[in-house]
């Protein structure tokens, strides 16, 4: 990608250089004062907060060879998600060795089970992500916290035990692609179908930012937002940010634990690419087994697809709207004599707050499951793998070979309403269908 | 490490995901074991084929997914060094930390055939099919992160610094 426009500002000593969001939290926390930030700089950064997640257990370059001591022992995180409760005996060993870890810290942000729920959504809830920071954690799906206007992103294990050594990391600065989003969602499409249509249009960016702006953000929630930036990495994007907003200020009312500073792009800063989409166009959609980026159609072209099991959860999409969604389209119906349906919160609260709301209630007597918070059948950890020959339907973040149990077991990927729908049918259904707004088409 | 990496290519195309190198399956086996199921769900035996020193080649895409192992799998294969047409960044992240070498070089799918000799100069950044004779260019590491693949990850870092507790838990 070309960025010649961007040094011809350098060239022209009066003009101010320009840079965008992702652009200006690296220049904040740059270990040393820079004049200015460019596609292809390496930078060193300081972080705000680290997480470290149950899955660490499971790395023995780490239990055989511990961080002596934290660089703050305040700023550092331990949350079990990945396999709440542990499903066998070698999780079992492996976060028992992480809880006398966090006792050799004395880490206070300590989430055990039951207590947490995935890192990145559960962080969101706590007030942890602010718009400017920089949080370190291991999730690939860490990308989510660009919705609140802040940077994180996936990091290998052996990386994080530098940062919590350090409390440094560095990050090789990509191009930035701004995509407007205009109009509003209509009839039954969700956030998790934004992104589908996006990922089907756009193809995979490695090594680039997304940068969402345009006059249709101000209709999506915070949680909406959050899909949307989660599964960005599918696309092989470094960071997908949000603007702060009214809407993200609302949000943190309340809840934000510290002040912050919101991050604007400056005005005139140009983007390597800028794409449109408008929202009021998007139809349910689907990605097709295997791969996500430039692999998603839309849910009525493969409609009546037979399924075997539909999944709702993760990271991305185990939200409260998505068990509303599920519900609203499970009330008074049930799941298809065929199909299992395996429902799982993302969080703890969401969990409760589903609860209180009777939909957990509804998913379970329409012949559901539901199980406890937890990444659970998302990474093929427990809670519902697939077996030889299934076809799956899920909401949850990848469709990769193998991802969900067997490598024979065939994965669409698709929003919450879509999976229900198509758990009622027992075959890939748009769930307009079901709900009755697609009359007119 | 030798800056001058020659070996016999082995082939893949796009998005070669994190999950199909590390199966989920490696998380609970024993360290040794984990290699030997890389690439079980697109290449169930490719694992037991490779040699010390082999090269894989790849298309766009490469490593997208997860931060699970997936390059100390490839690395405890004994393949020295990663081409493909794109990589994804945290998979660069990844084996940098490991110290296996992994390189963006567009085009490089197009002059590769599986079992060719190939030649890659890391520091000059030139790959070489000896067996075709075809040669293309790629962009270097930066040596900021050659100096973490050098000393054998990020680990051994750490270790050299006294920043290693010698308690394992
Ligand atoms: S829910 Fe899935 S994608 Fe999200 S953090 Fe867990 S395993 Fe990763």
């Amino acid at each position: 990608m070309e960025s010649a426009l961007r040094n011809e500002w350098y060239c022209v000593p009066w003009k101010v250089l320009l840079l965008n969001i992702v652009e200006k939290i690296f220049q904040d926390h740059s270990e040393n004062p820079v004049q200015r930030v460019e596609p292809g700089d390496i930078v060193n950064v300081k972080v705000d907060k680290v997480i470290m997640l149950d899955i660490a257990g499971l790395h023995p370059e780490l239990l055989n060879n511990p961080p002596k001591k934290p660089f703050d022992r305040d700023k550092i995180a331990m949350i079990f998600d990945h396999f709440v409760p542990a499903p066998n005996v070698e999780v079992a060993s492996g976060v028992s060795k992480l809880r006398k870890l966090a006792k050799r810290w004395d880490i206070g942000n300590f989430f055990d089970y039951g207590r947490g729920g995935i890192s990145h959504t559960f962080a969101a809830e706590r007030g942890w992500f602010l718009p400017g920071r920089i949080v370190a954690n291991t999730d690939s799906h860490s990308i989510a916290a660009g919705a609140y206007n802040m940077l994180s992103r996936g990091l290998g294990t052996p990386e994080l035990m530098q940062v919590i050594c350090t409390g440094k990391t560095w990050y090789i600065v990509g191009e930035t692609i701004k995509v407007n989003l205009t109009g509003k969602l209509t009839g039954a499409a969700e956030a998790k179908d934004i992104f589908l249509r996006m990922a089907g249009d756009m193809g995979d960016i490695p090594n680039t930012n997304i940068e969402f702006g345009g006059t249709g953000i101000a209709s999506l929630s915070v949680d909406q937002r959050a899909v949307i930036t989660t599964m960005c990495a599918e696309l092989s994007a470094d960071f997908a940010v949000f603007p702060h907003d009214s809407v993200l200020e609302s949000y943190l009312d309340g809840r934000a634990e510290a002040p912050y500073r919101p991050v604007t792009a400056d005005k005139d800063e140009t983007y390597t690419l800028t794409s449109e989409f408008d929202m009021s166009e998007i139809r349910p959609m689907v990605a097709m087994p295997d791969h996500v980026a430039g692999n998603t159609r839309p849910a009525a072209d493969i409609h009546g697809s037979r399924i075997d099991q539909a999944t709702i959860g993760s990271c991305a999409n185990g939200r409260l709207d998505d068990l509303a969604s599920a519900a609203r389209i499970l009330k008074g119906r049930k799941v298809a004599k065929d199909v299992r349906l395996i429902v799982t919160p993302a969080t703890q609260s969401i969990y409760l707050k589903a609860d209180e709301l009777g939909y957990l209630r509804i998913i379970a007597e329409a012949g559901g499951v539901v199980t406890n918070p937890t990444c659970g059948a998302c990474m093929g950890g427990h809670m519902g793998l697939l077996g030889e020959g299934d076809v799956a339907i899920t909401s949850t973040t990848r469709n990769f070979k193998g991802r969900m149990g067997s490598r024979d077991a065939r994965i669409y990927m698709a929003s919450s309403a879509t999976v229900a729908a198509s758990a009622v049918n027992g075959y890939i259904t748009d769930p307009g269908d079901i709900l009755g707004v697609n009359s007119g088409e | 490490m030798n800056k001058v990496l020659q070996g016999k290519a082995w082939t893949f195309g796009d998005n070669i995901n994190t999950d199909l190198m590390y199966p989920h399956a490696c998380y609970t086996l024993p360290e040794e074991e984990r290699p030997r199921h890389t690439m079980w769900a697109n290449r169930p035996g490719w694992a037991g084929q490779v040699n010390s020193g082999d090269i894989l080649v790849a298309g766009k895409n490469f490593g997208v997914g997860s931060s699970r192992p997936a390059a100390s799998n490839l690395k405890g294969l004994g393949i020295s060094v990663v081409v493909a047409e794109s990589v994804n960044g945290l998979f660069l992240r990844n084996s940098v930390n490991v110290g296996l070498p992994v390189v963006s070089c567009p085009g490089v799918s197009g002059i590769v055939r599986e079992g060719d000799t190939v030649t890659v100069s890391m520091d000059t950044g030139k790959l070489v099919n000896e067996t075709s004779g075809k040669a293309t260019e790629f962009k270097p590491l930066p040596g900021f992160l050659m100096d973490i693949i050098e000393a054998g990850g990020i680990i051994e870092v750490l270790r050299k610094n006294g920043q290693i507790d010698s308690n394992p838990l």
